[in-house]
């Protein structure tokens, strides 16, 4: 069996001699390089771009500028959020916003075209924090969206007054999250070439049929005439999820007509393109003395930038994120997305629920400790169980929370004496945090079985390889469905021209959604194949079955043809099946109540600190995740995914924040903003996948991300009674708090 | 006119001063294995081997690489039988989307010719410089230490 097994990913070879073609790789005669000229100012009226000079200068191929799209018929509104514009029109609304695009034969005359361009701005008052953009005489960015506020998504369950009333004690506390960065090591790229009315593209993205429409869109195309092709990918994280800067080559590509352009940005632009959502959150909880909780009412501002992005969806994604995997007979949640001058925010690995769990795991915590419980006592006695109902009114099919975190505990040795004594200026602490995340309610994935006369197979996904090992994991899922060793198989794509339709490769649903697709492609396939058999083997198609490459009579095994006597018989070169898999659901706009999601996500970490109570310096010694699969589809990468999330979890949490002075960034490297590394590792660093009797596939993406960082300010304040509700947790936090002095 | 020898191989190159060497790597030379990450020295995802040790290929120039000898990922194994380093990396699962995998590769090979048996605390030190966002980095130490015991098991 293909599935369960450790498997090196299909390209595991290019990968370590440094021969996977990522998009940068990609060498086209002609091709022209791209750079785009930004906004030095956060928000201003834009009351002239003269870029004359710039395209008089040889060796510049095309400047484009918002009047060019408008002469030319083209749209400079892209993207789902209805907002943001390949390059501004008459208004800028954050720094690094792109004014003006410039092809040239080399990056030296493309940046001497930038400087070239002349950009009269008259500036206004800007906005950055998301409270002050709430304010009624805060400037507003966008006419249509009064107040700023982007969008305000609401969760209304039970009855919320006699459920306060209800408890014995009320808590609330606050919790905030800073701008972030999805910091993939590989930067955004992509490139384009108009040829005959057609344009093909070439990018790093999770999304290349979002990208293809919102590209045909810009340039007044059927989607079909623009062709989306995804090399391999250095890393998503959210970053390239949506569309990001494929629309400006797209354009510029059309407008020099026929030589390709690539646009790379540099690692500072990454900053101004894409960040990750910052949040303040309020979180209070009605409980009994026994520990029961009665209610919870959360109030969340998420800070959305300039423009609208994912936030539309996430908005709403992370007011279901907010409530935790825990049973409230009432809930109250208010979810703003709110507009301010800064750098679009997007998706960011564990999106919305890491920024959330930091606040419900926390608060579950302070609560625990102020009832004098056991705070992994107090969350069993809470946590959701299967048939039990969510704040949205649904069932959960299976849960699994408590084994999650059950596994989690054990694993760093939960209520156990501490195996050594630390220095005099150390205190060590443990702590929990468990997570609950849908994934997207409608969505579609298809793929396509095409199997050869020579007995291999070939299958055709828009599944993003970004590094989870997506299409060595679907390639095993297809030799198990098929019935082929994993060697028959071959995976191509994406590339919209070749490979159907598939949402995106985000929110951890590939393996579940494409997975899905391939058994029902497997399926057909296999009917298909009994069909074709069934002259040859003189028997209806009823009476024959496929498996592990043959089909055969069921009531007598040893008649038989092998999947390539099949079609060599029936003198098929191919044989084809197509695949989909489509999940429908959707909540009520004014309560929130219906169906969030196919499945639940679920996840949970513990760890133990070391905390050097005369630095703040806190150290991770050790770290157990679990996460819940339903079924393992390859143990390594699964736990790579885990692994990668608790160490990606460990930036948000320790390290990670864009810093900003009047809406410029002013650490927009990564000598200042800092990613962990190897040094950064706890020493023992372990988990747990679990996998259950139904055996149904749940991705494990981002599950045990978001418990990260609560799990460890958890453990900090085991070891010395500090609460840090701001991230991230510096040294200096927590030494300001020690010496109660801000935090604390 | 620089010349420099990359992988046992003399190039005459004529390329303008201040040029980078990984520009003159992966664009004159067609060496794609060292790429650009954050362009300051600091995320590993260009390293290549300078008379043996780990540089940032983004921040050195390539008049500055003359007369030294220069090795990238392609070197190790060219199209033949992995390197052992390389194969250590494929039997821990030690990467993910494997844009930094030839950086640390290589520092790998120049932490093992100072150190042929690293302690954990060398092993962070020498691949401290080395960026992995998709956090592969216990299965990393994993392949090192496995490159280790294959390098003494030859020996």
């Amino acid at each position: 069996m293909a599935v369960g097994k450790s498997v090196p990913m299909l390209d595991a070879e290019d990968r370590v001699r440094g021969t996977v073609e990522y998009a940068a790789n990609l060498k086209l005669p002609n091709m022209l390089v791209a750079r785009v000229l930004r906004s030095p100012v956060p928000h201003a009226r834009v009351l002239s771009i003269d870029a004359s000079a710039a395209e008089a200068m040889p060796g510049v191929a095309a400047v484009l500028t918002a009047a060019d799209f408008e002469r030319n018929g083209l749209n400079l509104i892209y993207g789902s959020g209805r907002d943001q514009r390949v390059v501004a029109d008459d208004r800028v609304r954050h720094i690094g916003e792109a004014v003006a695009l410039v092809a040239a034969e080399s990056v030296e005359i493309a940046d001497a075209a930038l400087l070239a361009i002349e950009v009269d701005y008259e500036e206004l008052p800007a906005v950055f924090d998301a409270f002050d953009a709430l304010k009624p005489d805060a400037p507003l960015l966008h006419e249509a969206y009064p107040g700023n506020i982007l969008n305000h998504s609401k969760l209304r369950h039970g009855d919320l007054e006699s459920a306060f009333a209800a408890a014995d004690e009320i808590l609330e506390e606050t919790f905030t999250s800073p701008v972030a960065q999805q910091t993939t090591l590989e930067p955004q790229i992509a490139a384009a070439q108009w040829r005959d009315g057609h344009l093909t593209l070439w990018t790093s993205s999770q999304s290349p049929h979002t990208v293809r429409n919102a590209v045909a869109g810009v340039l007044g195309l059927e989607p079909e005439a623009v062709r989306v092709i995804v090399p391999a990918v250095g890393g998503g994280f959210g970053g390239k999820g949506n569309v990001r800067t494929q629309p400006m080559v797209a354009a510029l590509a059309w407008k020099v007509g026929g030589r390709p352009v690539m646009l790379a940005l540099e690692r500072g632009e990454e900053f101004v393109t894409v960040t990750k959502h910052a949040v303040t959150i309020t979180i209070k909880t009605g409980v009994k003395r026994d520990g029961t909780f009665t209610a919870r009412q959360i109030t969340l501002h998420w800070n959305a930038g300039a423009y609208a992005s994912s936030s539309k969806h996430l908005v709403p994604a992370g007011m279901l994120r907010s409530i935790g995997p825990y049973r409230f007979p009432a809930a109250r949640v208010d979810s703003y997305g709110v507009y301010t001058n800064i750098p679009p925010a997007a998706a960011y690995r564990g999106a919305m629920s890491s920024q959330a769990s930091w606040a419900h795991e926390s608060h579950v915590d302070t609560i625990a400790h102020w009832l004098g419980m056991d705070p992994l006592e107090l969350r069993r006695k809470n946590l959701l169980q299967t048939g039990e109902t969510f704040a949205t009114g649904e069932t959960i099919g299976e849960a699994h929370f408590w084994e999650c975190l059950e596994a989690a505990a054990k694993g760093i040795g939960w209520g156990e004496p501490f195996e050594k004594e630390p220095a005099p200026n150390v205190r060590c602490g443990r702590g929990l945090g468990v997570m609950m995340k849908h994934t997207i309610a409608t969505s579609r994935s298809e793929c396509l079985l095409v199997l050869d006369a020579g007995g291999g197979l070939k299958l055709y996904t828009s599944t993003v390889e970004m590094g989870q090992g997506a299409h060595t994991a679907l390639a095993q899922m297809t030799a198990e469905a098929v019935g082929l060793p994993l060697e028959a198989i071959t995976v191509v794509g994406p590339d919209t021209a070749l490979t159907p339709y598939d949402a995106q490769t985000a929110s951890s649903r590939a393996a579940f959604m494409m997975g899905n697709a391939v058994q029902d492609g497997a399926a057909k396939l296999k009917a298909k194949l009994a069909g074709a058999a069934a002259p040859h083997l003189e028997h209806p198609a009823e009476a024959l079955a496929a498996a592990d490459g043959f089909v055969f009579v069921t009531a007598q095994p040893d008649v038989r043809l092998s999947y390539a006597d099949v079609l060599g018989q029936s003198d098929l070169e191919t044989l084809e099946a197509a695949g989909s898999f489509q999940t429908k659901g959707g909540l009520d706009p004014e309560t929130g109540q219906g169906v969030a999601t196919p499945h639940w996500h679920q996840g949970a970490g513990a760890c133990e600190v070391e905390v050097d109570v005369e630095t703040g310096k806190v150290t991770v010694t050790r770290y157990h995740a679990s996460a819940f699969a339903g079924r393992v589809i390859n143990p390594q990468f699964a736990r790579l995914q885990n692994d990668g999330n608790v160490i990606y979890g460990m930036g948000p949490a320790l390290m990670e924040e864009v810093v900003m002075d009047g809406g410029q960034i002013i650490n927009a490297n990564l000598a200042d903003y800092l990613i962990p590394s190897i040094a950064d590792i706890p020493r023992e660093l372990e988990s747990t996948s679990l996998e259950s009797d139904s055996g149904k596939i749940h991705g494990l993406g981002e599950m045990t991300l978001p418990p990260v960082a609560p799990a460890i300010a958890n453990a900090i304040y085991d070891a010395t009674g500090a609460r840090i509700r701001d991230l991230p947790i510096t040294a200096e936090k927590v030494f300001r708090a020690l010496n109660g002095n801000g935090e604390g | 006119m620089v010349t420099l020898r990359v992988n046992g191989q003399e190039h005459k190159l004529d390329v303008p001063s201040g040029r980078r060497l990984i520009d003159v790597l992966r664009d004159d030379l067609d060496l794609l294995g060292a790429r650009g990450g954050c362009g300051v020295g600091v995320c590993g995802t260009c390293t290549v081997l300078v008379d043996g040790r780990a540089i940032s290929s983004c921040i050195m120039l390539a008049e500055q690489a003359e007369g030294k000898e220069i090795a990238t990922v392609e070197g190790l194994a060219g199209d033949g039988q992995l390197h052992p380093v390389q194969q250590a990396y494929v039997d821990q699962f030690a990467f993910q989307c494997a844009y930094c995998t030839p950086g640390f590769i290589l520092t790998t090979v120049a932490l093992l010719e100072d150190h042929p048996d690293p302690d954990d605390q060398t092993i962070r030190e020498y691949l401290g410089g080395n960026l992995c966002r998709c956090g592969s980095y216990v299965n990393i130490v994993e392949a090192v230490r496995a490159a280790a015991r294959d390098r003494a098991a030859r020996e």
